[in-house]
């Protein structure tokens, strides 16, 4: 084998010279990403990511911003409303801020619930199922995560009554990875009790 | 039709409570001294695109402290949560740790790699931040400073700094990185070279 032969031979392999510089690493990476995607679960998230990317997107778009989520946050605040009057708290909405006598809380973009439900829709979206499962699976995710929702802006209301002084960890750290950990086991649960049944 | 999850998903389901709690734990261990590398890095970062060089990222508490050394001192301050930057540790740990065997078959490399994208996130994040209070919110300065694009531009890149890269960035990584052990759990087959046996 000549000198040449063996460098390329090197390259294809991915092999580290003397002085430690990768020969062909990056190329062997590309190669690596492109069986990785040329998989089921590559093509999954190939998939998965561009619907993502399109969903965030669209929810982004002023038009949408204003005709849906603005009032989508509104519908949540009433939501919470309605929970928090069961408990007499006497409460109010202006726009997105849930008023009571004893506390106020203002529902922004990113508390809304729309975020993890585009978790969980990009995910039963991208995922290779019949769109009758799909669909129950949407609806029955938008449920969910709308009473996870409530819970969380019902919560954080009382930790703002309760402990003021907690309100910010609990409604960071704490609920917004529970959001995020929920999406992900809704997404988990759907695939198993409806994508994969017909395997069963 | 009866639900009959896959032994993985189970023990994965199981691990999950316990995992979300190490994963806490090695969060607040961290959060101090993360804080500090990613203020460091961001002002770095800052400066490196910027003339003259008086961009400045404190850390205060949980918070960063973003302004700069040719203005006033008092003036032009903004406090901006770390927590809100890099809480999506916390979900990203819960979902790595529980897995089974995470740290078997180059786990740990994988884990470095993931982090490594994450940190970058996470510096980027609050890059977003500062440019956006030195674009928006400093008065004629920003306006004299910040063309109408960059203002976009910016606003743009934290808007989806702050929600969709924040929020997906966990189980992004976690069916990236972990394809081989993340995607049985799911039925996809993620290995790219034949199991052994």
């Amino acid at each position: 084998m000549s000198a040449h032969d063996d460098t390329l031979a090197r390259c294809r392999r991915g092999d580290r010279g003397v002085d430690g510089v990768v020969t062909g690493g990056n190329n062997r990476s590309v190669e690596k990403l492109k069986a990785f995607l040329a998989t089921p679960a590559g093509s999954f998230l190939l998939r998965y990511v561009v619907i993502l990317v399109v969903g965030f997107g669209v929810l982004a778009a002023k038009p949408v911003n204003d005709h849906v989520v603005e009032p989508y946050t509104t519908f949540v605040a009433h939501e919470a409303r309605i929970v928090l009057n069961v408990f007499g708290e006497g409460a109010t909405v202006v726009g997105q801020t849930l008023r009571s006598p004893r506390f106020a809380v203002v529902i922004y973009n990113g508390c809304n619930g729309l975020e993890a439900m585009l978790i969980f829709v990009c995910g039963v979206l991208a995922f290779p199922s019949p769109w009758r499962r799909k669909l129950l699976g949407i609806a029955l995710g938008f449920l969910a995560i709308q009473v996870v929702n409530i819970l969380r802006v019902v919560s954080l209301f009382y930790v703002g009554v309760l402990k003021p002084e907690w309100f910010s960890t609990a409604h960071v750290f704490v609920w917004q990875s529970v959001i995020i950990l929920f999406g992900v086991l809704l997404w988990l649960l759907w695939v198993q009790r409806y994508a994969m049944a017909r395997h069963a | 039709m009866r639900w009959r999850g896959t032994p993985d998903l189970h023990r994965f389901l199981r691990r999950l409570p316990l995992a979300l709690l190490a994963a806490v734990v090695l969060w607040a261990l961290a959060k101090p001294a993360y804080g500090h590398v990613l203020a460091t890095v961001t002002q770095a970062l800052a400066r490196a695109t910027e003339n003259p060089r008086a961009a400045v990222v404190r850390v205060d508490g949980n918070y960063a402290m973003i302004g700069r050394t040719d203005f006033r001192a008092g003036s032009g301050w903004l406090k901006t949560s770390l927590i809100q930057i890099h809480y999506n540790l916390i979900p990203f740990l819960a979902l790595v740790l529980a897995l089974p065997g995470p740290f078997g078959g180059r786990g740990w490399r994988r884990l470095a790699l993931a982090l490594a994208v994450m940190v970058l996130a996470h510096v980027l994040g609050l890059l977003w931040q500062l440019k956006c209070f030195y674009a928006f919110d400093m008065g004629p300065w920003s306006e004299a400073n910040y063309s109408a694009v960059a203002r976009n531009v910016y606003g743009t890149l934290r808007y989806f700094w702050d929600l969709p890269v924040t929020f997906t960035l966990p189980l992004l990584l976690w069916l990236g990185f972990f394809a081989d052990r993340a995607m049985p759990l799911v039925g996809l087959d993620g290995t790219t070279t034949p199991r052994r046996t």
